[in-house]
């Protein structure tokens, strides 16, 4: 990790990873957003036969199944650290990211969670500063773990509260 | 005449404004009309049309001002709006950004101004007072910035001497820009210099086909006059520049027919970018703007939106920015150019693209054709953020980002190596913090 990793304070910090169950949400979503595809494929087959429409719905099978697998590893890559003054987040397979918020920097947190997310009891945090583009979000939380770290945040926020 | 606990009563704005919102309302309505309108109705019918809906605009515009009010509370301007649907809205005054006095061409001739107020977290610009006579604008404006400041209640006798136009006494100029340069700098543009060769072309199409329609040359007039706004926009915008520091901030003075004043407090400045572009280096001219959070200048690109100096040689522009970020010098900044093998991922830039840690601030060089060097303090970075592509990840590369509450001036370290890039993301939150803590000590 210390090599080629992003992370700064490779030596220094532990990450947290988010929950496996997002895996889940993640693949559900997708799964709903490949049924019109899914459809196309089905009636393909039902319709047309012969080697050019095998091979169409193949490849779609093939991308759907590569999209899975990314979106796999994209949940595994999640993960957030606290460190005293700052929250680290990082996130991206392809796109490896790393934001490096200040806790004093904080104008508010927000906790949701969307239908999916609910019903496998997950919530999303995301920690908002003054730039627009921060980008500290936290997705699949255990309930406990998100009004913690919510808690954690408000508090540390609160005690080094900055103006701009 | 005013108790600090209980603020002071709510003051309406200037009795001529429903008029002036009003020949508003009439410009766009004769617009709407249209001439085929007027030629359809006839004159007689056409012109009660145009009246009533002025009738209308105006008896609207006359109730909105009946209920409109602004009102000094402790530390918070409150603005009163609305007859069905009520809104007040309390601005804090430790939060503002900067203020504007903004005169368009009608309110110049009537003697009015308009105040506006930028805070961060709102869209567009937060309560416009619009509109109030001159003298009041400044008052409110002088008082409502000492105000943020947090001494006293803003209600000194002293405020008789910053009652004077746009608080002459109190400011020193620091640099005027020359209508030469400025007329120079903006016919040096891409757009600037496209006119003659479209107007050539005009007139050789012409030549070679003398039957040319009328559709014709209307089309390549508009073309040619479409392309040639732009400049002179920006040279009607920003006639007679003026910097100037006053106790109270940066003042920025600029306009020939719209004329602005705008007023930025010590510490709200977020980043400052320098602009070399292409056709402007023979004349070694560059081009400044500021970062101010909340604030976009109105419409956007065309008003120059924090412009803090439209052209400048070397010498001025180092003036003024050690004015704006004391101690900062830009000719000694320790830049330090991307590896070699960034050529792979930028083969043109690569050579251009650099960053450097200074004393105070955080300095990016980017651009080719138009170079950019982008300066964001130390006590002005939000969060840090490191980015690595698959490209990059290939070449061992990583982009660092410092990120501001503007977001204009973007100050990205492209394609670091690898281990600088973390080097400098653990430098950038380290400074940043001891920066912060300098300065909430005092």
């Amino acid at each position: 990790m210390t090599g080629t990793g992003i992370d700064p304070w490779a030596a220094d910090t532990s990450w947290h990873p988010v929950s496996g169950k997002l895996v889940w949400v993640r693949l559900i979503g997708l799964g709903l957003g490949a049924v019109p595809l899914l459809a196309g494929v089905a009636l393909l087959g039902a319709f047309a036969s012969g080697p050019a429409a095998a091979a169409a719905s193949a490849l779609l099978v093939a991308l759907l199944g590569f999209r899975a697998v990314m979106v796999v590893r994209a949940v595994h890559s999640w993960g957030y650290a606290e460190r005293e003054q700052e929250l680290l987040v990082r996130h991206g397979v392809m796109i490896r990211r790393l934001s490096i918020v200040p806790y004093g920097r904080m104008q508010f947190v927000d906790v949701s969670a969307g239908p999916l997310e609910r019903a496998f009891g997950l919530a999303t945090v995301q920690l908002h500063t003054a730039a627009a583009v921060s980008d500290a979000v936290i997705p699949g939380l255990e309930p406990q773990a998100a009004t913690r770290l919510r808690d954690r945040l408000a508090a540390l926020g609160r005690t080094r509260s900055e103006g701009l | 005449m005013t108790d600090p606990l209980h603020g002071e009563p709510r003051r309406r704005l200037h009795p001529l404004t429903p008029l002036l919102r009003g020949l508003r309302t009439f410009t766009v309505v004769v617009a709407a009309i249209s001439l085929q309108g007027f030629a359809q109705l006839g004159l007689i019918r056409g012109g009660f049309a145009v009246l009533l809906a002025v009738l209308g605009a105006l008896v609207l515009s006359w109730v909105s001002w009946w209920f409109t009010g602004y009102q000094v509370v402790n530390r918070e301007l409150r603005v009163y709006e609305g007859l069905v649907w009520r809104r007040s809205r309390a601005i804090a005054l430790e939060r503002l950004q900067s203020v504007e006095v903004v005169r368009p061409l009608l309110a110049r001739l009537t003697g009015l101004a308009e105040l506006r107020l930028e805070v961060v977290g709102a869209a567009k610009t937060e309560a416009p007072l619009a509109f109030l006579t001159v003298a009041q604008a400044y008052q409110l404006r002088d008082r409502l910035l000492r105000l943020s400041t947090g001494d006293g209640t803003g209600d000194e006798p002293a405020a008789s001497a910053v009652t004077q136009p746009d608080g002459w006494p109190t400011e020193r100029v620091l640099h005027r820009v020359a209508q030469r340069d400025l007329l120079g700098s903006q016919l040096l543009t891409p757009q600037a210099m496209v006119v003659p060769f479209a107007l050539a072309a005009s007139v050789f199409s012409f030549s070679v086909n003398p039957d040319l329609s009328l559709v014709g040359i209307i089309g390549a007039v508009t073309a040619t006059v479409g392309v040639a706004l732009q400049p002179v926009r920006r040279v009607v915008a920003d006639y007679g520049f003026t910097v100037a520091s006053s106790p109270s901030g940066l003042r920025l003075r600029h306009g020939l027919l719209e004329t602005r004043s705008q007023t930025v407090p010590p510490g709200r400045v977020q980043a400052l970018a320098v602009t070399w572009p292409l056709l402007w280096r023979p004349m070694s001219w560059l081009r400044i703007r500021i970062d101010v959070a909340g604030y976009t200048g109105g419409d956007g690109e065309l008003s120059g939106g924090g412009t803090l100096l439209p052209v400048a040689d070397p010498g001025t522009a180092k003036r003024v920015i050690g004015q704006v970020l004391p101690g900062v010098d830009v000719a000694g900044l320790p830049l330090v150019a991307v590896p070699r093998r960034a050529r792979f991922r930028v083969p043109l830039r690569y050579r251009v693209l650099a960053a450097g840690l200074g004393e105070d601030v955080f300095a990016v060089r980017s651009g080719l054709l138009t170079r950019e060097l982008a300066l964001v303090p130390y006590v002005r970075i939000q969060s840090v953020r490191i980015v690595q592509g698959p490209w990059q990840r290939g070449l061992g590369l990583a982009s660092v980002h410092a990120d501001t509450a503007g977001g204009s001036v973007a100050a990205v370290a492209q394609h670091r190596e690898l281990a600088e890039a973390r080097q400098l993301a653990a430098e950038l939150t380290d400074r940043a913090r001891r920066a912060r803590g300098a300065e909430l000590l005092g």
